[in-house]
């Protein structure tokens, strides 16, 4: 045979087989052991990973519940809202979506900030419809990723009414609680504050199969764990009162009014002045009045809970308690006449009628206030004994209030205070038999104290939800006594010569006290105006505690507040037994 | 005139399976894209795989002189496309395809079989000293080089790299000594020896280990100083080229390649995305795989070129351990008797285009599967006869037919 090359062929020595195809065979097997640990070795991990990959948890978050006044009018609801998401990409992507999203709505205020741990950036909330219909129409298609979703706020439909109360929500800033992601909302004060976990719920997981640019292609109803709503609070609040009280109160002064249920102590109405809107708070766009009431203290001050006053004539009650428990004095007797001020020592103590009011029974003392009527009476009784029953009635101490920020304790001097704070003097007693000298309350506090004279010496506890708290009677009191009192308080109103007066209300019986208070570090401004008052008188049900910082005389500018609390309490009341 | 052929089974059948398998798999790669085209893609693949087959005919029933005496004019015409594809090429980010009337073709996958056949009719002519002579060797590299050398300007480097997988091997089966082999090579075990990528702090201790071992073995086996000193100078130059090149010549995204496939975490989302997101699918697979179109990772495109160049990480998801492990022997089988064609072809022209064709196989295979399992870096080169893809699949088609002629034709000198 020839072969069929132009040239001689050369001779064709050829190398052995083996050495290439063990060469070959070696490649081989670095494929399939390779193989065998991704496959057989570390499967579980690659298969984890695949799930990861394709399975994507979304939160649902829980509907937050809502709050309701006595009425179930709803005083906070949540308002849906649409904000725009961005899913998990890269920050190169995130930058040039975010420049596409400004150049397209012509908005350059960006809430989300790239953050690689976040595996959905909230691009930007509460969003309009133009917004949304430019992202859904134009931006969506070169960028799949983003996303509009339905979110909840709070919303405050009574505005500033009971702003107090309520709270308000902040951002959650920490980073510790697997109940938050950064974005929530979270309450900081008050009631929302205080009943975050049963106001919150808790959040579902929804489960998707999404593909590599985010895409949804599929949910897993079955792998779904549905959120459970936030419990919704009930409050013993009225709102309708809350409101009448609220533009009772002049604009230009601040104070609080308490509204207690005597029988159980339940609030009914607790205002507060200057108050704010707590919309503001969940607010994405009014960023300077947020900040304008963060940084006024006096706007933030809960004052029914955390002012501190001193009580003035409304205190004198306590006076008139200890002397006629400790028979001092009874309802008829009189003491050396009121010639308008009383020298005690080398102190002139001056009474509230420059001219004096002669002779006085107890009753027309309190019916009239005359500071020195009780001054005579404080130097027949020892600083114990009025300590005593201002104790008892819960002068200077924590309501029982539960709330958030806690209620503040105010302060009874007693005479160890007075000896470790300038020595102790009779006229201290004298002072604080008034109300005056170092003795600070909070309206709350009064308000149980009145309460506790109007329903027979229960000390109710105060509060805004839930079952009554138990109450308890004050150990001691005779009935008698509290009678003598609530007749005396009867007469401040009713009275000829009552210093209340102006807080009755037409067929209605009130019994009250008023109090106008010089506040010590307050120069030149007027005193605080009191009023505290039941009502109605031969079956309390309600009692009123008025305080105007600077307002002067109690009788002027407290009284008429408490006219319109009362009033207005009995209007809706009567409506309502009507209705049923 | 010839009127029966004999067919061999082997290659007949374990290439009818890898072709069936690839049209199968490119139908589940591609059965949830949202492109309609690529969905269809399975339909164009089956269309390529039967004129492959008419062509595969023709070639088995060529005179076999014909091949012999066409190889350097099939080589200047695919020479002259590759210029053509620099000239009037299309493609995304290479210019890899020209454009004749309604089809695509990829000159560089053709030019690969003219390249083999003119080397093997070269090496056929050479004696044994010729192979060993400076000029012998440097013909067969200049046959390589000058395709190459379009290819990497299209630019495709992996192409490129895949057309010196048939020299060593061919030069080796036409004769050569080991150590000049060794010697060939040596320039590019220096070249990984200085990678410092690779080697990070250890890289001059390893690089100068290397130039002392490898200019003892030089040394020892031809006892001749001038081609020691010869060989230490052209060593220590790659190496030392390549830091050079590495900070100068390379694209970004080829360096970024080689950086990902070192450490795909380093960039999960860019360029470390491709082996990471194979490497998932290929591991979830598992031993029996998530099933026929179950696959997760392909399903929801987080597996890119699913199926093109990662068709394999379709397989190993889909059919799993015992499915991957079937299509390598089906593999390593073809490889094998085509390396026995080769041995059993009297001539030595067919016997030599027989190693070039298994030496191309191997090394797409192995680049191939090993880029989408992680133990080679990420290059274009298809999955041969499975990864979709016209001219891929054609030129392999005749590669086999070039076998079955060889085969044909065996006791022939």
């Amino acid at each position: 045979m020839t072969s069929y090359y132009s040239n001689v062929p050369p001779q064709d020595q050829r190398p052995s087989l083996i050495g290439m195809i063990v060469c070959i065979g070696l490649l081989f097997i670095i494929l399939l052991i390779r193989l065998f640990h991704l496959q057989i070795n570390t499967f579980d991990n690659y298969a984890r990973e695949s799930e990861e990959n394709r399975i994507t948890q979304k939160r649902v978050k829980a509907a937050r519940g809502l709050i309701l006044d006595r009425n179930s009018r709803v005083l906070v609801r949540n308002r849906p809202f649409y904000t725009v998401y961005l899913a998990k990409t890269t920050e190169t992507n995130y930058n040039r979506i975010r420049d596409a999203f400004i150049v397209a709505t012509g908005d350059s205020s960006i809430d989300g900030r790239y953050y690689d741990k976040l595996r959905n950036i909230r691009l930007k909330r509460d969003v309009d419809f133009r917004t949304v219909s430019i992202v859904e129409e134009q931006l969506r298609l070169q960028w799949p990723m983003l996303s509009i979703e339905t979110e909840a706020q709070r919303y405050y439909p009574f505005g500033n009414s009971a702003a107090h109360l309520l709270g308000y929500m902040g951002l959650y800033e920490s980073d510790n609680n697997e109940n938050y992601i950064l974005g929530d909302f979270i309450g900081k004060t008050g009631l929302e504050k205080l009943h975050e976990n049963t106001l919150r719920g808790f959040d579902g997981v929804r489960y998707f199969e999404i593909d590599a640019s985010g895409h949804v292609r599929r949910e897993f109803p079955q792998r779904l764990q549905a959120p459970q709503p936030g419990k919704d609070l009930q409050l013993t609040i009225d709102v309708e009162l809350q409101q009448e009280i609220e533009h009772a109160f002049p604009d230009s002064l601040a104070g609080a009014v308490v509204v207690l249920d005597v029988r159980s102590g339940a609030i009914l109405a607790m205002v507060n002045h200057p108050n704010f809107d707590p919309n503001i708070f969940v607010s994405f766009q009014s960023q300077d009045d947020r900040v304008k009431v963060l940084n006024s203290e006096t706007t933030l001050l809960n004052r029914a809970i955390r002012g501190r006053y001193p009580p003035g004539s409304t205190l004198k009650m306590i006076g008139a308690i200890a002397a006629l428990e400790s028979g001092v004095t009874d309802t008829l007797s009189t003491f050396a006449a009121c010639v308008g001020s009383l020298q005690v020592g080398d102190v002139t103590f001056r009474c509230n009628l420059r001219n004096g009011h002669g002779e006085l029974s107890l009753i027309s003392a309190i019916e009239t206030s005359c500071n020195n009527y009780f001054q005579h009476l404080a130097q027949l009784i020892s600083i114990e004994e009025w300590e005593m029953w201002a104790n008892k009635f819960g002068i200077g101490q924590p309501t029982g209030f539960q709330f958030t920020p806690k209620e503040a304790e105010g302060l009874l001097p007693s005479r160890s205070y007075y000896q470790q704070n300038g020595g102790w003097t009779i006229g201290h007693l004298l002072n604080m038999i008034i109300g005056q000298g170092a003795i600070l309350v909070t309206p709350l506090q009064m308000a149980k104290f009145v309460a506790a004279l109007a329903n027979g010496g229960y000390m109710v506890t105060p509060h805004l939800n839930g079952p009554t708290p138990p109450s308890n009677y004050i150990e001691d009191l005779s009935p008698h006594t509290l009678g003598i009192i609530q007749q005396a308080m009867l007469r401040v109103v009713s009275g000829e010569k009552g210093t209340g007066k102006r807080a009755a209300v037409e067929n209605i019986s009130v019994a009250g006290k008023t109090g106008t208070a010089q506040v010590p570090n307050r120069i030149n401004q007027n005193s605080d105006a009191w009023f505290v008052g039941f009502s109605p008188f031969d079956n309390p049900e309600i009692a009123v505690v008025v305080v105007v910082e600077g307002g002067g005389g109690g009788g002027n500018v407290a009284a008429p507040i408490a006219q319109k609390a009362f009033a207005e309490y009995h209007r809706i009341n009567d409506r309502f037994t009507m209705s049923r | 005139m010839i009127t029966h052929k004999e067919f061999d089974f082997t290659t007949v059948l374990s290439t009818i399976l890898l072709v069936t398998i690839g049209i199968v798999m490119v139908y589940s790669a591609a059965f949830y894209h949202q492109s309609l085209l690529i969905k269809a893609v399975w339909i164009k693949q089956s269309y390529y795989a039967i004129v492959g087959t008419v062509i595969l005919l023709i070639i088995v029933y060529l005179p076999r002189k014909i091949l012999h005496n066409l190889s350097y004019p099939l080589y200047i015409i695919s020479i002259i496309g590759l210029a053509a594809v620099l000239l009037w090429g299309t493609g995304e980010d290479a210019q890899r395809w020209l454009r004749i009337g309604p089809i695509q073709i990829q000159p560089s996958e053709f030019s690969k079989i003219t390249m083999l056949l003119v080397i093997a009719r070269h090496l056929a002519g050479c004696s044994k000293e010729n192979v060993n002579s400076i000029r012998g060797a440097s013909r067969s590299f200049g046959i390589a080089i000058l395709p190459m050398a379009l290819i990497i300007q299209q630019p495709d480097l992996g192409t490129a790299l895949s057309f010196t997988a048939p020299l060593l091997p061919m030069l080796y089966w036409a004769g050569m000594r080991k150590v000049y082999l060794f010697l060939l090579i040596s320039p590019l075990l220096s070249v990984i020896c200085s990678f410092e990528p690779l080697w990070l702090n250890l890289t001059s201790y390893i690089f100068a280990l290397f130039i002392v071992t490898s200019s003892f073995i030089i040394h020892l086996s031809l006892r001749n100083s001038i081609f020691t000193s010869c060989a230490i100078f052209i060593n220590l130059t790659a190496g030392l080229a390549t830091v050079y090149l590495w900070d100068h010549f390379l694209r970004p995204y080829q360096k970024g390649r080689i950086m990902t496939f070192l450490d795909p975490e380093s960039d999960r989302l860019g360029a470390g995305w491709n082996i990471i997101q194979s490497k998932i699918a290929i591991g979830s697979g598992g031993f029996l795989g998530k099933g026929f179109l179950g696959g997760t990772q392909t399903k929801y495109e987080f597996l890119p070129a699913a199926h093109t160049d990662f068709v394999f990480s379709v397989i190993g998801e889909e059919l799993g351990y015992v499915g991957a492990l079937f299509i390598i022997i089906i593999f390593f089988v073809l490889i094998v008797r085509t390396l026995q064609i080769g041995q059993l072809a009297k001539n030595r022209f067919h016997s030599l285009i027989a190693i070039g064709i298994a030496s191309i196989l191997t090394f797409h295979v192995f680049v191939n599967i090993g880029m989408t399992i992680g133990v080679m870096p990420v290059t274009g080169l298809p999955l041969p006869f499975i990864s979709a893809g016209g001219s891929s699949l054609f030129a392999n088609i005749v590669i086999i037919g070039l076998l079955l002629h060889i085969f044909a034709n065996r006791h022939e000198y």
